[in-house]
């Protein structure tokens, strides 16, 4: 009793240490309008000295600030300014920049999952389900932990880079976000002794209130990390819509204009969202390999289990992902058109075809995986005939997605065309279209989700009938009502067809959060057709998972370079001018094979830190191990 | 059932039969018209039918005991996308285009046949035949597979590896990011936030809504609002205004855009690309009237490096226009297609 008690205060002054050192930051940063502190200061002494004082109108923001730092430096092409090695800096910041991003996405994602399914289990009443459960999430945070190391030791690469090669910009994006880095680095130190403290005292926090203790910490670790990203996020931000500086890039004194840009909000969403898809994507691709990889069933079984739950947590991020994406592309038209344009329509337009394939790619893999994962539950081989009119569903959705308003063709080609725009698939070209294809193509995903959640099941609900109708009904008036909208978008102005946006959107969602509350409700205390047979899945399921960890891996690796190819010649748009000899867009092309250099370095490199993992390994504990699946019913985060 | 699915067996049967005559050039493919307006969706609707005239194809033939392997199933629904792709749609769809269509289908028909491992164990089944070669068909085959796909590996490599003197493919960027501002008979233009001084009600005031109402009914035929004619001489303010810029449209670019603005005038076909559609959804329909304004002035020497390779030989009207004209004439080209300009409220 009296070791528990101890055990407890521990837990506690751990909890107030954590929660301590995600206030430090904060308590730092009160005073550290270091620099607004002086600006009044500097004010008062102006008004005293008549009119020496210099104000700036906020090139975003258009209010007046007095002026508190140094203009843009404007660079020439030289060693002064960018020194360099006997090569392009450009890729080499591009390398440094995207593996950083690729190991901070994925140990930002994964504690956000260990904090979901850590939680799963201690609400799940099922003992053995609840072990493991736990054991899932500490798998997880054993995979993180050593991907931590790698971001850290990536990110020193990147800013040693950045000084090395870029240090005039370097020096000006420093000399603006000076209080942040430094919190920035504060939340670092706060994020490390979490993970550490979480990690470590795993097993000493396993029961009762100190569970939750533990658990509250994974929240603390997440809020963290959450944070830490938004201000990484403000950096990019500023650099593609700077505010809170005047014309000559000139600080204003006001920090919190120059954080809350006009593209950090949808950045930040779009960021969490892309962040949890790529982290289950890449958990699900270890589970996948390890499946594949298993001699055992009970091996086989255990890792089917854990790449579905990371497939099923990684989509429900994805779903919505593109809709914050719509969302941020929105906001940048609004910021300014030519960026839009430039994206959209003009010079990047190819890299968004790519992109769109990726996505379709992302959901097709999904669909796939589900239909897959039917073979293992008796009874659901009453929904395989209908797969075919899925599969018509997605590809017709999905190539009406991916087809390019401009096309590319030879000038006979152009010529036997008659024009520019071919007239049939030219329509699908545009926005209005491709609203309806992606949306046909999340639907039909939450249809499958459905098939999925029913496979093994029938219902007993009295109203089982009416609730099937009323479900194939629902479905349905969906798809007209997406299609239609798509149709109608060409009838109305386009500040109206960008709006019609919400309600398909409206719909697909309506079809997940309604669809699923209902089947949930059907499905309660429905008659088990057989168990969920974990392990008995075919290896092309655990190749669609592969496919879909790296369709995100390529697809985040070509968001970034589109998001910053966007700025052009622009360190700091319209404020600071790159002067570098690579102040250029490289062909869709090179930038193609870049992209596929660092997939494939991540990918090798991740390979070696689960193989880490792998050295360390924690022998599961006999009584969760009793629980393994086959002998086990369904998951419940799978229903 | 077997009724419906019947009906889906003939129209599939048609189908086939209607293709194959396109194919060998025995029917035109604008029997069956692709209808303007309705082009997209009639395509969708098509392939549609198709599906299901196959799936009732399947379903009788499989219960006249004459069923077709699912092998064969699949190789000919992915051969039937790509000829209709090829034969069907009219004018031809690029290379690069179908070639997307056609991997898009590929995938598609792997899904299908591979969804669930009975389906896929009926699939693979004749190339492990053939892999096995248990009978002297099956040898023979193997061995033919043996030398052929050598052949047709090293065909394909020397084609991709020859040198061509075909013209290059052309990654063309239509719609090239405006600047921010232009400048046009010493007067400067912010792109974001100008106006047409002509899109006025009848009091004289800038009002979008008022001309969005007036402008010509799209849809098949384009049917003229009631009560919103521009020829009549009465008519004030907005409707004056598009009938000023018709005038003016047809004394000066109707030449190469056409009287029906779509692209296709007298001489339009001495270019390559002919001049631009204004009645395509995605040209003016997609963009600010700001943008029609500076590209009009600018014309294509005017294009920026983005509108590589700036393939368009539109004079700079800024040198014969004035600023009014050219804001009226594009009044005029959103009445006639019936669109509306992009705004960003």
């Amino acid at each position: 009793m009296g070791l528990l008690t101890g055990k407890r205060v521990f837990s506690v002054v751990a909890l107030c240490m954590m929660v301590g050192l995600l206030l430090l930051p904060i308590v730092v940063a009160l005073p550290s309008p270091a620099i607004g502190e002086e600006a009044p200061a500097v004010g008062d002494q102006a008004k005293k000295d008549g009119d020496k004082v210099e104000k700036g109108r906020d090139v975003y923001y258009k209010t007046e600030g007095i002026v508190v730092g140094a203009p843009a430096p404007k660079t020439t092409d030289g060693p002064k300014d960018y020194p360099r090695y006997n090569f392009e800096s450009r890729v080499l910041i591009w390398f440094a920049n995207q593996q950083h991003l690729y190991y901070g996405s994925f140990v930002l994602a994964v504690p956000i999952f260990c904090m979901i399914i850590e939680f799963m289990g201690v609400v799940t009443k099922d003992k053995a389900l609840a072990k493991r459960y736990d054991q899932l999430a500490y798998d997880f945070i054993k995979i993180s932990l050593t991907a931590y190391s790698l971001t850290a030791i990536l990110g020193g690469i990147l800013i040693f880079t950045f000084l090395t090669l870029y240090p005039a910009f370097f020096s000006y994006l420093s000399g603006i976000f000076r209080p942040v880095m430094h919190i920035y680095a504060l939340m670092f130190v706060a994020e490390s002794g979490t993970l550490y403290i979480y990690y470590y005292g795993w097993d000493k926090m396993k029961e009762g209130f100190l569970k939750w203790i533990h658990l509250s910490m994974s929240v603390v670790l997440n809020v963290i990390g959450t944070l830490l990203m938004f201000l990484a996020n403000s950096w990019i931000g500023f650099m593609m819509s700077p505010a809170g500086v005047d014309e000559q890039g000139r600080y204003l004194g006001n920090i919190w204009h120059v954080i809350h840009t006009a593209l950090w909000n949808p950045l930040n969403l779009h960021r969490i969202l892309g962040n949890m898809a790529f982290g289950g994507g890449v958990v699900a691709a270890y589970a996948a390999y390890k499946f594949l990889a298993s001699k055992t069933d009970e091996d086989r079984a255990h890792y089917d289990w854990m790449g579905y739950i990371a497939m099923a947590l990684g989509v429900a991020f994805l779903i919505p992902l593109p809709f914050a994406g719509y969302w941020l592309m929105r906001e940048v038209y609004a910021y300014r058109q030519q960026m839009g344009i430039t994206l959209m329509g003009g010079l990047l337009a190819w890299l968004f075809i790519i992109q769109a394939t990726m996505i379709g790619i992302l959901f097709l893999s999904t669909n796939y995986y589900l239909w897959q994962a039917m073979g293992r539950m008796r009874g659901a081989e009453k929904y395989q005939r209908y797969i075919k009119y899925l599969v018509f569903l997605l590809a017709c959705g999905y190539m009406v997605f991916i087809t390019p308003h401009t096309m590319v063709m030879s000038p006979a080609e152009l010529k036997a065309m008659g024009g520019q725009q071919h007239p049939v698939l030219g329509n699908y070209g545009v926005m209005s279209a491709k609203n309806g294809g992606i949306n046909v193509i999340i639907t039909t995903t939450v249809l499958s989700f459905v098939w999925y959640m029913r496979g093994n099941k029938v219902s007993t609900v009295s109203w089982a009938k009416f609730g099937n109708i009323f479900m194939g009904v629902f479905f349905a008036c969906a798809y007209i009502n997406i299609i239609w909208l798509a149709i109608y978008g060409y009838y109305i102005p386009a500040n109206v067809r960008v709006g019609l946006s919400v309600p398909q959107v409206a719909t697909t969602l309506s079809c997940l959060f309604f669809m699923f509350a209902l089947n949930s409700v059907m499905m309660r205390g429905a008659k088990q057709m057989g168990p969920i047979e974990w392990g008995k899945i075919s290896a092309r399921s655990q190749y669609a998972l592969i496919m879909l960890a790296t369709a995100f891996t390529w697809m985040m690796g070509l968001m970034g370079y589109i998001r910053s190819s966007v700025r052009l010649f622009w360190h700091v748009n319209e404020i600071m001018r790159d002067n570098s000899p690579w102040a250029y867009t490289h062909t869709v092309g090179f930038a193609a094979n870049m992209i596929s250099a660092n997939v494939l370095f991540f990918w090798i490199s991740i390979l070696f830190v689960f193989w880490l993992g792998s050295l360390t390994a924690k022998k599961v504990p006999v009584e969760s191990k009793a629980g393994i699946p086959g002998s086990v019913p369904q998951p419940a985060a799978s229903h | 059932m077997k009724a419906l699915m019947s009906l889906g067996a003939l129209i599939g049967v048609a189908g086939l039969l209607l293709l194959g005559g396109m194919i060998f050039d025995i029917v035109p493919s604008t029997t069956i018209r692709l209808v303007e307006g309705y082009m997209p969706m009639q395509l969708l609707f098509e392939v549609g039918c198709y599906v299901i005239g196959f799936a009732g194809l399947s379903y009788i033939l499989n219960a006249m005991g004459m069923a077709i392997p699912r092998f064969w199933q699949g190789i000919g629904f992915w051969v039937f996308f790509l000829m209709y792709l090829k034969y069907r749609v009219y004018p031809p769809i690029p290379f690069s285009v179908r070639a997307m269509y056609g991997t898009v289908s590929l995938v598609a028909v792997f899904m299908w046949v591979s969804a669930n491992e009975e389906d896929w164990q009926k699939f693979k089944q004749p190339i492990m035949n053939v892999l096995d070669a248990q009978t002297g068909m099956n040898k023979l085959l193997r061995y033919a597979y043996l030398f052929l796909l050598p052949i047709l590996i090293g065909g394909f490599s020397y084609n991709a590896m020859m040198p061509k003197s075909e013209e290059p493919i052309e990654l063309r960027t239509v719609h090239p990011a405006p600047p921010a501002s232009t400048k046009v008979h010493g007067k400067t233009y912010t792109l974001q936030t100008s106006q047409n001084p002509y899109r006025v009600n009848t009091e004289g005031k800038y009002d979008q809504e008022y001309t969005n109402a007036n402008i010509v009914e799209q849809g098949m035929g384009r049917l003229m609002k009631p009560n919103a004619n521009p020829w009549d001489e009465k008519n004030q303010g907005y409707l004056k205004y598009v009938r000023e810029g018709g005038e003016i449209f047809f004394q000066n670019c109707h030449f190469c855009h056409g009287d029906n603005l779509n692209g296709r005038g007298l001489h339009a076909f001495a270019f390559n690309p002919i001049p631009a559609n204004f009645t395509d959804p995605g040209t003016i329909a997609q963009l600010q009237e700001t943008f029609i304004f500076w590209r009009v002035a600018k014309g294509g020497i005017g294009l920026p490096n983005e509108g590589f390779p700036w393939a368009s030989v539109m004079p700079p009207w800024e040198q014969h226009l004035t600023v009014d004209e050219i804001w009226k004439v594009i009044l005029f080209e959103y009445w006639h297609t019936g669109y509306y300009p992009r705004t960003w409220d």
